[in-house]
């Protein structure tokens, strides 16, 4: 397949370094603290965060932080192909404990000690970028709980081909080219996940990793601007009970 | 059995809610009368790689406040063997699944087994031949469509069989199966007596298709519409759930109302057009009995409420056919 044609345009018209259009849903659902809908380009991942709250097992408590919980389902619809993924499939468990150890570090769980917080997250649609969606959205779901975090993490795909770097891949770029996912923390700059499951020549990476942070930043804009809007919302909200501009904390 | 219910609640606040419930009038706790449903909010076509998908939420307040239950549904086809797995004119599998989100006091075995058991009253009510659309078969003795429904509940606030069904109908209502042509292989007359006349009459060959008569294999054609409709999709049924507190039953109960009623009757109908409406599922839920002459009011009057419920589910899958319909045809004219 020709990933890139000779016109700078690929399979479903981007070009080289366009993001798929992103879609932010923070509306509350059911009794989650908070949740949070993104949608990139045919990608689709609901998350939905619970706790602090007490552990539902007295084992996995930590004497001094907050325990991260995540589970990942993949429903069954949610690929081209039906396939019913167990909870306990490698890759999602994988996938789980990536997006775990992306966390522990961006969560102030020392704030909440003997406590857990429990992250779950059920795929809708899947079309490339699954990490990255899973990724941005708990960080949405996060800030929507009010849980205090270091800062945000924007996560995103990127893959090379022909010596030209590439961003946001759906399915059929991912099982064509080398790829890695890359989650970065805009305020400091820093990266705390990079994930690559394909072999990529090192002269090639620079690029790739330069090109990822710039993207990871656009992500970062999209994603306050999405917590922002909600936030006016709640204070607009705040204000019809009463509450004045001196009662706000900035 | 499913549980009858996956919170716990204090003995005050059980019999607060079922005092509320006998007392004349009756007193609910958000101002509901016992017959009332909460709003419910019902859109198809939500999975774009599903062949028909739909969510319906009951009793959330509004776009920006939670509660409420929230299922989503699709269907997916698949084409399968028929001396594999497949079955003559097709099949129907229903898997339901929790998300833990839904239910977050319960351990993931408890929710292994809760997803169990509303799977297993969707599938036995949904996978029925009396209900078996005809359009499900490809080649006569050789391929069918398997079609697989997948719901996913993503909370729940209360009522959860009613809105798996509700969604159930929806998603299969809005299903469409694609078109599909024979093919059959057809020597040519010429070829078949002219140059290849040598191995034509005795030795027969497995492996000369030539002889091999019929459609053998199927392809699909391609219009915009993505395929036709699952035939009798009016049949689909709906669910109501009464739950009984002694002789008073009340609808769509809450969470906190479900943990404080020992007994659940579910009344699954279907309303198939021209012709009477049919009982094809009922279930007791919970620790309770109750006296057969109850039951037999109660099969009355579910029937009464469940027509009520199928004329607005009805109305409401007709106008997002339209919706749906609209926005299909104005994205292909875009596109040419």
């Amino acid at each position: 397949m020709e990933v890139l044609n000779a016109d700078g345009y690929r399979s479903d018209g981007r070009r080289q370094f366009e993001l798929r259009s992103i879609t932010i849903d923070l509306a509350q659902h059911g009794a989650a603290d908070g949740t949070a809908t993104i949608v990139h380009g045919l990608t689709k991942v609901f998350v939905s965060v619970l706790g602090p709250r007490e552990a539902k097992l007295r084992s996995l408590t930590i004497h001094d932080r907050a325990n991260v919980n995540v589970e990942v389902n993949v429903a069954a619809f949610s690929s081209g192909e039906r396939r019913k993924r167990a909870k306990s499939d490698k890759r999602v468990l994988e996938m789980a404990s990536a997006i775990k150890s992306t966390f522990e570090t961006i969560i102030q769980t020392n704030l909440y000690p003997r406590s857990q917080i429990d992250i779950y997250i059920q795929i809708i649609e899947q079309d490339g970028g699954l990490l990255q969606a899973c990724i941005n959205g708990t960080t949405l779901a996060l800030i929507c709980a009010g849980i205090p975090l270091v800062d945000f993490a924007c996560a995103v795909t990127c893959g090379v081909y022909a010596n030209s770097p590439i961003l946001d891949l759906t399915t059929l770029e991912e099982n064509d080219i080398p790829n890695m996912t890359l989650a970065m923390l805009p305020k400091t700059g820093s990266v705390n996940l990079t994930a690559m499951e394909s072999r990529l020549h090192v002269d090639r990476f620079g690029d790739l990793f330069e090109v990822a942070l710039g993207a990871g930043r656009v992500i970062h804009e999209e994603m306050k601007l999405a917590i922002l809007a909600k936030s006016r919302m709640l204070v607009a909200e705040m204000k019809t009970i009463g509450w004045g501009e001196k009662d706000l904390v900035d | 059995m499913p549980a009858t219910s996956t919170i716990s609640l204090s003995k005050a606040e059980k019999s607060y809610i079922q005092t509320g419930i006998l007392s004349d009038p009756p007193f609910r706790a958000d101002g509901r009368s016992l017959r009332a449903y909460r709003s419910v909010e019902l859109e198809t076509g939500v999975a774009l790689l599903a062949n028909g998908s739909a969510r319906v939420s009951i009793g959330r307040e509004g776009i920006n406040s939670g509660g409420g239950t929230e299922v989503i549904a699709a269907s997916k086809l698949e084409v399968e063997d028929l001396n594999e797995d497949g079955v003559e004119g097709g099949r129907i599998v229903c898997t339901v699944s929790c998300s833990p989100a839904a239910y977050p006091h319960l351990t993931s075995n408890a929710l292994d087994e809760l997803q169990e058991d509303i799977s297993t009253i969707l599938h036995q009510t949904l996978a029925h031949h009396s209900l078996h659309p005809n359009n499900l078969g490809i080649l006569p003795g050789k391929k069918s469509w398997l079609l697989h429904l997948d719901l996913i509940v993503l909370s729940d606030a209360g009522n959860v069989f009613d809105a798996i069904f509700m969604s159930a109908r929806a998603a299969l209502w809005d299903t469409r199966v694609p078109r599909t042509r024979r093919i059959t292989y057809r020597a040519r007359k010429d070829h078949a007596e002219g140059q290849y006349h040598i191995d034509a009459d005795e030795n027969f060959s497995g492996f000369d298709t030539r002889r091999l008569a019929k459609a053998t294999d199927f392809e699909l054609s391609d219009y915009w519409d993505e395929g036709e409709v699952l035939d009798g999709r009016e049949r689909w049924p709906v669910c109501v759930t009464l739950n009984v507190i002694s002789q008073t039953h009340y609808l769509d109960a809450t969470l906190q109302e479900e943990a404080a009623t020992l007994l659940r009757l579910l009344l699954v109908y279907s309303f198939p057009p021209n012709s009477p409406p049919s009982l094809c599922g009922m279930r007791l839920v919970g620790g309770e009995d109750s006296a057969l002459p109850d039951i037999k009011d109660f099969i009355k009057e579910g029937e009464q409420y469940a027509q009520e419920l199928f004329i607005s589910l009805d109305a409401k899958l007709r106008e997002e056919d339209l919706r749906r319909k609209q926005k299909a045809y104005t994205k292909f004219a875009r596109s040419r």
